[in-house]
C-alpha cells in the first residue's frame, strides 16, 4: 500500500559544499516515533534500519545477512535456535553489545507495559503471546543469555523464516543502560543511543530527522556518508517538485500521471522496482450476495489485470493471480488467470444468472477504496469492468483510518485491500485462515484450507513446508474470498550520483552501502 | 473599558470550552481510532495501547481527565507522534504557521486596501477598471492552481525560490503569496464598494464641500468609516487563512500547525486534534478581540460594553 | 449611486457578455451530460490520459473518461452546491447579523459571542468532522459550508447595521413611534442590503474554492460523481503532462466565478437605484480630483 507510509528508502546527497555527503530522502511521511519497540510503520522501518542493527539484517542487494550475530544455528526439532554475537559490536557510546541487551529488549517488546504495536511479530518466540497478555511475567519469555556473547531463543513451532522475522525492528536490541536511566526520553535527538551505522542527530517534527554516522560501528570505515536527512515527503506531488528542484537527493514514489515525463527527461534517475506486495479485493462472505460463490467469482474473472496494471497504472506493476506475491522465492501458485477477456466475461455473465442477476436484476455492489489519485484510478477501472459484466458500482472512498477501521469491523461488501512485508507464502496466506482475526476482513472460514495451513505451520521442513502452502493456496481461491490484483511498483527517482542502490523486492537501501560520486 | 475586556475575556473562555467540548465528543463519535492502520494488531496489543492512553476509562472521565490537563496548560502526548507531546509539537508548528499566515495577512489587508481605496478614488479611470478586473480575476484562481503553479514556475523551472521545507525567510515567500492571492482580492471588493459608499456620507460630502486636500478628507472622513466593513473581514479572514493553510502547507510540505491538524484528524491524533484546535480557537478569539477594540476606535458612533437597548 | 456603480461594474457590454456566459455555462451543465456519447463513468480503454480529439473534445482523464461529460457534469454539482450553501448562508445571516446589530446590547452580546464561538471552530475541521462521522454526502458538504459561510455575512450585515442604526433618519423613525420589526425592515435591512449582497457575491466563489480544498485534501464528492474542485485537484497533479485535464475544469471555473463576481456587482448597483432613503450621490469626479 504505497498510499501508506510505504515508501522508499533511496538516498541521495547535495551538490551543494556545506551539507556535502548528507544524502537528503525523501522517505513518504512523518515517523511516528523512532522506539524500535513502538514502530508501526514501513517508513519508520527504514529509519530504523539505519539507526540499529538486529541479528540478522539487510546487504546492499535486501538479502538477509548476518548482523549482529555472526553465525547461528537451529536444533534438529526447529525449535531452538543459538545466536553467537560478533565480537566488536558496540554501542554508539562505545559500551558492548551484549546477549543481555537483546534479552532486555525482547522482555521489553512483549511487555504489556511498553504497548508495542506490533509486539505480535515475536510471537513465534515460546510464551511470547502469554507474555503479552500479562498472563506470563517478561522473564517467562523463552530467551535467555547463555554467555555474554550467546543468544538462546526458543520458539512455540517449527518457523524456518525467524531470519527473516529478526529483522524487522521488533527484534532489534536497546540498549539497556540508557532505557532504564531515561525512560521514554531515551529516544531524544542528543540522547538515544544505538548500534547501528548512524546515530539520531536531530528530529524536527514533520521537516526532518537527521542521522549522522556512528563512528564505533564496526564497520565504520565502509560507511562513506556523513549523515543522512529522512524528509517526511507525504504528498508525492510536493516530493516531485522538491526533487526536481534539488532539494531531495531520492525519493520513493511519484505522481503516476507523471511516469510519461519521467521516462523521457529523467530516464537515468528512474528505478522502478516490484515490491514483495498484494493488492487485492475482498468480499465480505458473510453478507449476501457475497456469501454466493458464484457471485464472488463473476466479480473476480470480470476484472482484467493486464489492462490494470499496462493501461492504468504504468508502471510495470505485476498482475497476480495468487495472494502471495510472484516475487516471493521458491514458491509457485498453482492459482492463474485462464482464458481470454472475452470467454471470461461470458462465463462472468453466466455465474451471475445463475445467482440470478441479469439485466432485468442488475447486481448492486458497493465498493470501498481509500482515498488517494492512485487508489481510485484503480478502482474506477474495476467498475467499468464489471459494468461489462451488467453490474452496477456505487464507489465508496474514505481515508485510511476509517476504511482499516470499517474493514476490521466487516463493514463494507467489497473492498480494496493489500498487504506487504516478508518475502514467504505464510504472511499473505495467513490472512485467510478463519482465526487470524479481523485482518481476515471478508471472515472467510474455510475448514479444508485452515487444516492445510495448520499442517504447515507443524512442518519443520521447508520444501514439505511450501508443498503443503501451495495446496492450501489452490483450495482456499477456489472459493473466491478474495480477488489478487497485483504487485506494487515502487516508483523511485534516485540522483546519478548515488551508487550503491540496487533493487530489490523489500526496497530496502540501508544507508551504510549508498556512496555519493561527486562529479 | 476595563470591564468590558474583562467580559470579553471571561466570555471567550467560555466559548473555548464549548469548542472544546464539542470537538472532543465529535471525535469521539468518528469512526476509527487512534490504533487502526493497515497492519495487524491483536486484541493483548490493543488492549495494551489503549490502557496505556487512558482510553479504556470512561469517556466523562477521559473527558475530565483532558480539562484538568488543559487548565494545567498540559495537552498530553501525541498518539500519533509518540516521541512528542502535543505542547512540543505545537511550539514548532505555530511559529512556521503564524509566520506564513501573518504575512499572507499582511499581504492581502495592505494591498487590498490600498488598491481598493486607489480603484473608489477613480472610478471612471483605467486604473479603477483593471484593478477591479484583477480583483475579480484573482477570486477566480483556486489556490489549488496557483499554488502549484508557482512551485512549477519558481522553484522547479527558475529555481529562484525553494519549493518545499521551512528553513530559511526565503521559504515563506511562495506560501504566503499562494494564500494571500485570494484574500488580497476580496479585500480589495470590499475596500472599494465601502470606499465608493462613504464618499456619499454628509460628512464627507460636508468636507469636499469646504474644499479639504483630498488626501485629508480620504485620511480623517473617509477610511474611518469606510474601513469598518474590512476590519470586521478581518476576523473571518483570519480563521479562513488558517483554513487555506492546510492546503498550502500540504502543497509546500511545511512543518505547521494547518498540517499537524489535517494529520491528526486523519490519524484520529485525538489529543493533537484537540491541541490544534484549542490554539486555532484562542488565536482566533484574540483577533476578534482585537477587531472589535479596533472597531471602536474607527468608529466612535460605536460605544463598546454599553448595555442600554436602541439609540 | 447608480451612475457609479454601472461605471465601475466595467460597463454594460462587459455584464451583458459575463450573463451570457454565466448562462451558457448552465445550458451546457444541463444539456452536455444529456447528449453526450460518453456516460460519466464510461472507460474508453483505448484513449486514456488523451489529449483533446475528435472523440474526446477535452480530451480523457487518467482512466480514459471523457473530460467534456465530466466538467459539465462537475459544473452540476459544483454550482448547485454554491448556490445551495450561500442560500443557507443569506437566510441565515442576514436576520441574524441585522437582529443582533438593531437590538444590541445583552442580546447582541449573547448572539455575537455564539458567531465567535462558531468561528473559533475552524471551518475545515469542522467540515472535515462531519464528513468523517457522517459518511460522504453532497447534501452535508452544502449543509456543511453553508452553514459555516453564514457567520462572516452575520457580522458585516451586523457591523453595518450598528452604524445605521444611529443614523439620525432611525432615530426620526422611532421618535414618530415606528416599530422595531418595522424600523429593521423598512430601515435596517435596506441598508445592509448592499454588502450583504456583495458578500453574497463573495460567498459562490468562497464555497466553490472551498469545496475545491476539501477535494484536494481528498475528503470531497464520491466517484464516480465529480465536481469542479475534484476535477481541479486531479488536474492540478497532472499540469505539466496532461494540460488538458487542468484547463478545461479550470476555466469553467474561472468564467464562472469571474460572472458571478461582475454579476454581483450589477445586481448591487440594481439594489441601490431603489434605495430611496439614501441621500443624493455626490458626483463622482469631487472626490477623487
Amino acid at each position: 500500500m504505497r498510499y501508506l507510509a510505504l515508501v522508499l528508502s533511496a538516498p541521495v546527497l547535495l551538490a551543494g559544499a556545506v551539507d556535502a555527503k548528507v544524502l537528503r530522502i525523501g522517505n513518504g511521511g512523518e515517523p511516528e516515533t523512532l522506539d524500535p519497540h513502538r514502530y508501526n510503520l514501513r517508513l519508520e522501518e527504514t529509519i530504523l534500519n539505519d539507526l540499529f542493527l538486529g541479528l540478522t539484517t539487510f546487504d546492499a542487494h535486501g538479502n538477509i545477512v548476518p548482523g549482529a550475530a555472526e553465525r547461528w544455528s537451529v536444533s534438529d526439532d526447529g525449535l531452538v535456535w543459538t545466536f553467537e554475537l560478533r565480537e566488536d559490536g558496540k554501542w554508539s557510546d562505545g559500551q558492548p553489545v551484549t546477549a543481555g541487551d537483546f534479552v532486555y529488549a525482547f522482555r521489553r517488546l512483549l511487555d504489556p507495559a511498553t504497548a508495542a504495536s506490533l509486539a505480535h511479530f515475536m510471537y513465534p518466540v515460546r510464551n511470547a503471546a502469554a507474555v503479552n497478555a500479562g498472563e506470563l511475567p517478561p522473564t517467562a519469555l523463552g530467551v535467555r543469555a547463555e554467555a555474554p556473547r550467546t543468544l538462546v531463543v526458543e520458539l512455540e513451532q517449527p518457523f524456518p523464516f525467524f531470519t527473516e522475522r529478526l529483522i524487522y525492528p521488533t527484534g532489534y536490541p536497546v540498549p539497556a543502560h540508557t532505557v532504564e536511566d531515561l525512560g521514554a526520553d531515551w529516544v531524544k535527538p542528543g540522547r538515544m543511543v544505538s548500534n547501528g551505522a548512524f546515530v539520531l542527530d536531530d528530529w524536527q517534527p514533520h521537516a526532518h530527522v537527521t542521522l549522522r554516522r556512528n563512528a564505533h560501528f564496526h564497520d565504520a570505515d565502509s560507511v562513506t556518508l556523513d549523515g543522512v536527512r529522512y524528509l517526511p515527503t507525504a504528498d508525492s506531488y510536493a516530493a516531485f517538485n522538491r526533487y526536481r528542484a534539488g532539494e531531495i537527493d531520492a525519493i520513493g514514489d511519484f505522481p503516476s500521471g507523471e511516469m510519461d515525463w519521467v521516462r523521457k527527461n529523467l530516464a537515468d534517475h528512474l528505478r522502478l522496482t516490484p515490491l514483495v506486495s498484494i493488492m487485492y479485493l475482498v468480499f465480505n462472505v458473510t453478507r449476501p450476495p457475497f456469501d454466493d460463490v458464484r457471485v464472488r467469482e463473476a466479480l473476480g474473472i470480470a476484472i482484467d489485470r493486464k489492462l490494470l496494471t499496462g493501461r492504468v497504472m504504468q508502471s510495470d506493476e505485476v498482475p497476480s493471480a495468487s495472494l502471495v506475491p510472484p516475487m516471493v522465492p521458491g514458491y509457485r501458485s498453482a492459482v492463474a488467470a485462464t482464458g481470454t477477456r472475452d470467454a471470461r466475461l461470458e462465463r462472468a455473465r453466466d455465474l451471475l444468472g445463475d445467482a440470478g442477476y441479469g439485466p432485468d436484476n442488475p447486481l448492486n455492489v458497493t465498493l470501498r477504496y481509500i482515498s488517494g489519485d492512485e487508489s481510485k484510478r484503480v478502482q474506477v477501472a474495476i467498475a467499468a469492468m464489471w459494468k461489462d459484466i451488467g453490474v452496477a458500482t456505487t464507489l465508496h472512498h474514505t481515508e485510511l483510518k476509517s476504511h482499516f477501521a470499517d474493514l476490521r469491523q466487516g463493514n463494507f461488501e467489497v473492498a480494496q485491500a493489500g498487504w506487504f512485508g516478508e518475502n514467504n507464502p505464510e504472511h499473505y496466506l495467513n490472512l485467510l485462515v478463519s482465526d487470524t482475526g479481523d485482518v481476515n476482513y471478508g471472515r472467510f472460514a474455510s475448514a479444508a484450507f485452515d487444516a492445510l495451513m495448520d499442517r504447515a505451520h507443524a512442518e519443520a521442513d521447508l520444501a514439505r513446508r511450501i508443498g503443503l502452502l501451495r495446496e492450501a493456496e489452490t483450495v482456499g481461491l477456489a472459493e473466491h474470498p478474495v480477488t489478487p490484483l497485483y504487485a506494487v511498483t515502487i516508483r523511485a527517482l534516485v540522483d546519478p550520483r548515488i551508487s550503491g542502490w540496487h533493487a530489490n523486492p523489500r526496497n530496502v537501501h540501508g544507508a551504510r552501502y549508498l556512496t555519493w560520486n561527486e562529479r | 473599558m476595563t470591564t468590558y475586556l474583562a467580559r470579553r475575556l471571561a466570555a471567550s473562555l467560555v466559548t473555548l470550552w464549548a469548542v472544546v467540548t464539542v470537538v472532543f465528543f465529535l471525535l469521539r463519535v468518528a469512526p476509527g481510532g487512534p490504533f487502526d492502520g493497515e497492519r495487524r494488531l491483536t486484541p493483548e496489543v490493543e488492549a495494551n495501547l489503549r490502557a496505556a492512553y487512558h482510553l479504556d476509562e470512561p469517556l466523562v472521565a477521559q473527558y475530565a481527565r483532558y480539562l484538568g490537563m488543559l487548565l494545567r496548560g498540559d495537552l498530553g502526548p501525541s498518539f500519533r507522534s509518540k516521541d512528542f507531546t502535543v505542547n512540543e509539537l505545537i511550539a514548532g508548528g505555530l511559529p512556521v504557521s503564524l509566520t506564513v499566515g501573518g504575512l499572507a495577512l499582511a499581504l492581502a489587508a495592505g494591498l487590498g486596501i490600498a488598491a481598493g481605496t486607489g480603484a473608489a478614488l477613480a472610478r471612471d479611470g483605467p486604473r479603477d477598471r483593471w484593478l477591479t478586473f484583477a480583483a475579480t480575476a484573482g477570486l477566480a484562481l483556486p489556490p489549488i492552481v496557483v499554488a502549484p503553479l508557482l512551485v512549477l514556475v519558481f522553484a522547479v523551472t527558475l529555481g529562484w525560490l525553494p519549493a518545499g521545507g521551512f528553513t530559511t525567510p526565503a521559504h515563506a515567500v511562495l506560501p504566503a503569496v499562494a494564500l494571500a492571492l485570494p484574500y488580497l482580492a476580496a479585500f480589495t471588493r470590499l475596500t472599494r464598494g465601502s470606499v465608493a459608499e462613504t464618499l456619499t456620507a454628509p460628512h464627507v460630502r460636508t468636507a469636499l464641500a469646504k474644499g479639504l486636500p483630498t488626501r485629508r478628507i480620504v485620511a480623517r472622513h473617509l477610511l474611518p468609516p469606510a474601513l469598518i466593513p474590512v476590519v470586521s473581514f478581518l476576523g473571518p479572514a483570519a480563521a479562513a487563512l488558517l483554513a487555506g493553510s492546510m492546503v498550502i502547507e500540504e502543497v509546500f510540505s511545511l512543518p505547521g500547525l494547518g498540517r499537524y491538524f489535517v494529520q491528526g484528524a486523519l490519524n484520529r491524533d485525538y489529543t493533537l486534534v484537540m491541541g490544534t484546535v484549542v490554539v486555532y480557537a484562542t488565536l482566533i478569539l484574540v483577533f476578534n478581540l482585537a477587531v472589535d477594540l479596533l472597531y471602536s476606535r474607527l468608529d466612535p458612533r460605536i460605544r463598546l460594553g454599553r448595555t442600554g437597548r436602541g439609540g | 449611486m447608480n451612475d457609479l456603480f454601472r461605471h465601475a461594474a466595467l460597463g454594460n457590454r462587459w455584464s451583458r457578455t459575463c450573463f451570457l456566459a454565466l448562462c451558457t455555462v448552465i445550458v451546457l451543465a444541463i444539456l452536455v451530460p444529456a447528449v453526450s456519447p460518453w456516460a460519466l463513468d464510461e472507460v474508453d480503454w483505448d484513449a486514456i490520459d488523451q489529449a483533446p480529439a475528435a472523440a474526446h473534445w477535452f480530451g480523457t482523464d487518467g482512466v480514459g473518461r471523457d473530460l467534456l461529460t465530466r466538467s459539465f457534469s462537475g459544473a452540476r454539482v459544483s454550482i448547485a452546491i454554491a448556490l445551495l450553501a450561500t442560500g443557507v448562508s443569506v437566510l441565515i445571516g442576514m436576520p441574524y447579523g441585522a437582529v443582533a446589530g438593531f437590538l444590541g446590547g445583552r442580546v447582541d452580546h449573547v448572539m455575537m459571542r455564539i458567531v465567535d464561538a462558531l468561528y473559533a471552530l475552524p471551518f475545515v475541521l469542522f467540515v472535515i468532522l462531519l464528513i468523517v462521522v457522517f459518511g460522504r454526502n453532497p447534501y452535508l458538504l452544502f449543509i456543511a459550508l453553508g452553514a459555516v459561510s453564514w457567520l462572516d455575512l452575520a457580522r458585516i450585515v451586523r457591523g453595518q447595521t450598528l452604524a445605521v442604526r444611529q443614523e439620525a433618519y432611525v432615530d426620526a423613525a422611532r421618535a414618530l413611534g415606528a416599530g422595531r420589526a418595522r424600523i429593521v425592515l423598512r430601515h435596517v435591512l435596506p441598508n445592509v442590503l448592499g454588502p450583504a449582497v456583495v458578500y453574497a457575491t463573495l460567498t459562490v466563489p468562497g464555497v466553490i474554492l472551498a469545496e475545491s480544498f476539501i477535494s484536494f485534501l481528498g475528503l470531497g464528492i464520491q466517484e464516480p460523481d465529480t465536481s469542479w474542485g475534484v476535477l481541479i485537484a486531479d488536474g492540478a497533479r497532472t499540469m505539466q503532462t496532461s494540460w488538458w485535464q487542468l484547463v478545461f475544469p479550470a476555466t469553467l471555473l474561472a468564467v464562472t466565478l469571474l460572472a458571478c463576481n461582475v454579476l454581483g456587482d450589477r445586481l448591487r448597483d440594481a439594489l441601490d437605484r431603489r434605495d430611496t432613503v439614501r441621500p443624493t450621490p455626490v458626483a463622482a469626479r469631487d472626490a477623487s480630483a
